[in-house]
């Protein structure tokens, strides 16, 4: 079984991008992958207030084969913990999405903090956008970790791609942290983080659909890893996490 | 016949392509460490020379260091066929006019997407002041994992028809499909971008591209490089 850990529903006029869920499905069923957690490109409750709704949406039409990632602004305080809280409570989302480089939030920042406690408390992870561009290196995303050491907490791109060998060494610092493959271009670095780190802390997503699942699937394979370790990577860690929350 | 229009000298290089499948390749020095180019150039044209037939030779030089012109004269004398430059590496700005000093008319690959070096645009003011010189950037001119260079990028190459863009490490497929589509498959080059990145994934890029189709994949994967970096 394949679970394809993060993938895009949106639509956003002014860059011409509308990803729609069943692209998402389409895309999964081409690479063979039963299921895949969607989140949105922009935030909640700005520019988009009704973010959440359009993910649950989402999913309710494709039940059993798409999950969601609450995709939140930190800045709005109580309001941006309501919509965390109905989004894991009420509309049964399965984690929380931060991209700093949308949100110009420091993933150390108290605001960024209390929104990855409060999805701890539901058990449920924290996906960061963890690549090349200020606010999203390892290093600081590897200080939310350190502050929430109660907190998963997946790095999305693990590093991107100049800082893969920093988010290898903040996963074996961390051991709250998750490296995440998607669009990191390397195989080899694949197999090195489960050499590294455990294969049971490394986890298959695609960044589709504009990514192409398929092609990211083979790059999990061209890693070259034990059956036993690509079955945790390409599916029964992100099973194990999106069954643990609460 | 597929043609990868970038390869870096390293170890396993003939071995990599074979694993891959890749008929032929463009060739270019690692970067420089402890000695200038001169040594790198050097090396390239024996590792052309031992397989005449699998590569074809570019040289690469530091602009702003001195008699750099005169090292891009020297390698053409190798049979070196074209320039790289790597802006990151060998730190000098793209757009810098000792650049435009080593530009001699042969076709001229730029790593590019670089920060502050050489970003989308910075490549293509480079084209625009140069253009009858076809120039070539790496990973899709926009290495970023946000997709934030890809409007520049798209730019660059809307203002500059001298100018196109390699696959290497392009994991945004519409990015790809669009440039196809918008610009022509003309403009897209496929590389391996070897040994950093893997060649038998990057070739995944075009072939399995839903939207590309077998005239187009052609081209990328090898007619291109052939007409404009090999002939």
């Amino acid at each position: 079984m394949i679970i394809d850990a993060h993938l895009h529903v949106d639509d956003i006029p002014a860059l011409g991008w509308q990803l729609a869920a069943a692209d998402c499905v389409a895309r999964l069923d081409e690479a063979g992958i039963e299921r895949g957690v969607v989140m949105t490109i922009v935030d909640a409750p700005e520019v988009n207030p009704d973010a959440l709704e359009l993910i649950a949406d989402a999913c309710a039409a494709f039940p059993g084969r798409l999950e969601a990632f609450a995709r939140i602004h930190p800045w709005y305080g109580d309001r941006s913990l309501g919509l965390l809280e109905r989004a894991l409570g009420e509309l049964g989302f399965k984690g929380l999405k931060l991209h700093p480089v949308t949100t110009i939030a420091h993933p150390s920042g108290e605001d960024t903090l209390r929104l990855i406690r409060a999805a701890a408390e539901h058990n449920a992870p924290t996906l960061f956008h963890c690549g090349d561009e200020p606010l999203t290196t390892p290093l600081a995303v590897a200080r939310a970790a350190e502050a929430c050491p109660q907190a998963t907490i997946i790095l999305g791109h693990m590093g991107g791609y100049f800082h893969v060998d920093e988010a290898i060494e903040a996963a074996e610092r961390h051991p709250n942290l998750v490296l995440e493959t998607s669009a990191m271009p390397y195989p080899a670095k694949i197999r090195e983080a489960v050499d590294r780190i455990g294969a049971e802390r490394v986890l298959y997503a695609s960044d589709g659909p504009a990514c192409s699942p398929r092609i990211e699937v083979e790059k999990v394979r061209l890693a070259g890893l034990d059956p036993a370790a690509e079955r945790l990577v390409l599916g029964e860690n992100a099973a194990r996490l999106l069954a643990a929350v609460a | 016949m597929i043609v990868d229009a970038l390869a870096f000298a390293a170890d396993g290089l003939v071995d990599a392509l074979d694993a891959a499948g890749i008929d032929r390749a463009v060739v270019c020095p690692p970067r420089a460490r402890g000695h200038g180019y001169d040594v790198e150039n050097d090396r390239v044209a024996s590792l052309v020379s031992a397989y005449p037939e699998r590569l074809a030779g570019f040289a690469r030089v530091d602009p702003l260091a001195p008699g750099a012109a005169a090292e891009v004269e020297r390698a053409r004398g190798l049979g070196l066929r074209g320039l790289f430059l790597h802006p990151w590496e060998d730190s000098f700005r793209i757009t810098d006019p000792a650049v435009d000093r080593v530009v001699d008319g042969a076709p001229v690959l730029v790593a590019a997407g670089y920060p502050w070096v050489s970003e989308g645009l910075q490549v293509g003011e480079l084209a625009r002041r140069h253009p009858e010189t076809t120039f070539v950037a790496t990973n899709g001119a926009q290495i970023n994992i946000s997709g934030l260079g890809q409007v520049d990028a798209q730019l660059a190459l809307e203002e500059n028809p001298n100018l196109h863009v390699q696959t290497t490490g392009v994991y945004r497929e519409d990015f790809l499909e669009g440039i196809v589509e918008r610009l022509g498959a003309e403009r897209l080059l496929f590389a391996s971008g070897f040994p950093r990145f893997d060649p038998r994934l990057e070739l995944l890029r075009v072939q399995w591209a839903p939207a590309i189709g077998a005239e187009a994949a052609a081209a990328i994967l090898g007619g291109n490089a052939e007409r404009l970096l090999l002939s």
